[in-house]
């Protein structure tokens, strides 16, 4: 008799799936670390109650380490870049010495925001709108008009209130508690686990930033499971269903991992590896010419994930050749919690950040970029301005989205109804399942862990 | 008020030059190869652009940071919903024209 929690598809695991590979995956993916976190149900009120998510306002969100941007984003001195999470607003810069660092958007006078939400842009220094007081660069109060007004005023008590900042792979996080740990404590296995990966390298091609008709958590919960693709994107077919690993880390960090390409081992009749090459062939990336023929003992997923590795290389010009198959095609998604999500993977280089609507509880703002890969020995072009969607707006509308646009449609089209349903449902909570949906029930531990804290 | 168009040499990439003209200051700019003529003036708080950071095709105020569309003019950001008044250039070879013959220039106001 199985345990709760133990129990798997039939079939092999992805790892089992992966080792079959020609080529050898990084030593994480191989790993496995599924712990059974309970099976209570969710309650509804933690998504729609106004309460909980002043509370999440309150305790969560002032005390954890948050992308607020990319380096590119800031990379000459006086450029910078607002992060805005509920009531709260930080000014992310680059100084004269070319540190980075992060301050509080408030001026210290009478509290005017220095920059607008989300802003991004230059300036010599940080200088308030209403009464012109002057901060350096390096948050230092540089000039008081009429300072015979202000001899309680100076420097030292008016300089702005600096906050942490620190970067990863190219990301810049900040964190509002000036008593929290490091970001390098808080990220636990990531850089481990990202160190076959070139993520500082990458830059930021596309980047759509959409409000959606649910509430934050359950945003980043429809990307949190593959159990939803076969009825989401397949209309319930079983050709796509993928082999995926569900992973928990210790204390900020889970994943999932699912092939592309592999054989489905819950088929009845498995298809040829050349029935695969066909399905794959044109999917995602590039596709020129004729379908490869897979040669006798080969497989599909590693045909293609060379041609995919030929044809990005091409490209970018960069040379691919190093990423291993499970690499190059899988689904590969990191989640940092509370609220960023990373695929290293290079056919499917996405980055997701989720961030509540501090107005109601039922909508949020989901940041999506696209990372490119590129040589940081050459010229770097700026980010891209964001795309802002609204709700009723289409993905498709994003053309750097390419076929995934419709995808997120897809994503995105039961967040309305959920957001509903939540409210008319009988039964009070999300029932989850142990396995494939163990990451959500991870994020709203964490959660509890702030909330109660 | 009809004014006449400003006719100059084109600019290298990525340089600036303001040039008064009409009862206009204006600043021109080649960013990326393309040429874009505004009035250098923020809408904001009335001070010169000249000296902003241009990138993407927006250049922001040195003094606050609000960033207009180097093409539209539009601002963005909530400091100012006012654009910045953009003038058509048209390069023939080395040389630029700058239409300036649907401009108004701005009355002075004080609120």
């Amino acid at each position: 008799m199985l345990k709760p929690g133990e129990a798997r598809a039939p079939g092999h695991t992805y790892q089992e799936a992966i080792a079959k590979d020609a080529s050898q995956p990084p030593e994480a993916f191989l790993d496995y670390s599924y712990e059974f976190l309970g099976d209570q149900d969710i309650p509804y009120t933690h998504y729609t109650s106004h309460d909980f998510a002043q509370s999440e306002m309150e305790h969560l969100w002032p005390r954890v380490w948050q992308m607020a941007c990319r380096e590119e984003h800031i990379p000459e001195p006086g450029d910078y870049q607002v992060y805005d999470i509920g009531h709260l607003s930080a000014i992310v810069t680059r100084t004269e010495s070319m540190q980075i660092k992060a301050y509080v958007n408030a001026c210290m006078h009478r509290g005017t925001a220095l920059k607008p939400p989300g802003d991004n842009g230059y300036c010599q220094n940080f200088r308030c709108p209403f009464h012109g007081w002057v901060y350096s660069l390096d948050g230092e109060l540089l000039e008081l008009p009429e300072d015979w007004d202000f001899p309680h005023v100076g420097a030292g008590t008016h300089s702005l209130r600096e906050i942490l900042v620190d970067t990863w792979a190219g990301f810049v996080f900040v964190n509002f508690d000036r008593e929290a740990e490091s970001l390098t404590e808080f990220l636990g296995v990531l850089p481990e686990h990202f160190r076959d990966f070139d993520i500082a390298d990458r830059t930021i091609e596309t980047h759509v930033c959409k409000r959606l008709p649910v509430n934050w958590k359950a945003a980043e919960e429809a990307f949190m499971e593959a159990y939803h693709v076969k009825e989401t994107h397949a209309g319930g077919r079983d050709f796509s269903e993928p082999v995926t690993t569900y992973d928990v880390y210790p204390k900020n960090v889970n994943r999932f991992i699912h092939t592309v390409g592999s054989v489905n081992p819950r088929m009845a009749v498995p298809p040829s590896e050349q029935e695969l090459m066909r399905a794959l062939w044109g999917r995602r990336g590039p596709a020129e010419g004729d379908c490869p023929i897979v040669p006798e003992g080969a497989t599909a997923r590693d045909v293609y994930a060379e041609v995919i590795k030929k044809s990005l290389g091409a490209q970018y010009d960069m040379d691919f050749s190093h990423y291993s198959t499970a690499q190059t095609l899988d689904s590969i998604e990191y989640f940092l919690f509370p609220n960023f999500f990373i695929f290293p993977g290079l056919s499917l280089p996405m980055v997701y950040r989720f961030r509540p609507d501090p107005k109601d509880p039922d909508y949020s703002f989901f940041d999506l970029y696209f990372l490119r890969p590129t040589d940081s020995a050459k010229l770097q072009s700026p980010p891209p301005e964001p795309l802002m969607l609204d709700v009723q707006d289409s993905y498709t509308l994003a053309e750097g989205l390419g076929f995934l646009g419709a995808v997120y449609d897809q994503d995105t089209d039961n967040m309305a109804a959920q957001t509903r349903g939540f409210k008319t449902c009988a039964k009070g909570g999300q029932t989850l399942g142990n396995y494939q949906e163990v990451r959500i029930r991870h994020l709203h531990q964490r959660i509890k862990e702030y909330v109660e804290n | 008020m009809v004014t006449s168009d400003l006719e100059m040499d084109a600019l290298a990439s990525d340089s600036r030059k303001v040039i008064q003209h009409e009862g206009f200051c204006i600043l021109v700019c080649n960013t990326g190869g393309v040429h874009y003529a505004i009035e250098n003036r923020c809408t904001h708080q009335d001070t010169s652009l000249d000296e902003g950071r241009i990138r993407n095709g927006f250049i922001a105020c040195p003094l606050h940071g609000v960033r207009f569309d180097l093409k539209t003019g539009q601002p963005r950001g909530d400091l100012t919903r006012i654009p910045v008044q953009t003038f058509a250039v048209k390069q023939t070879g080395d040389r630029l024209l700058v239409q300036m013959h649907k401009a108004d220039p701005h009355n002075e106001a004080t609120t």
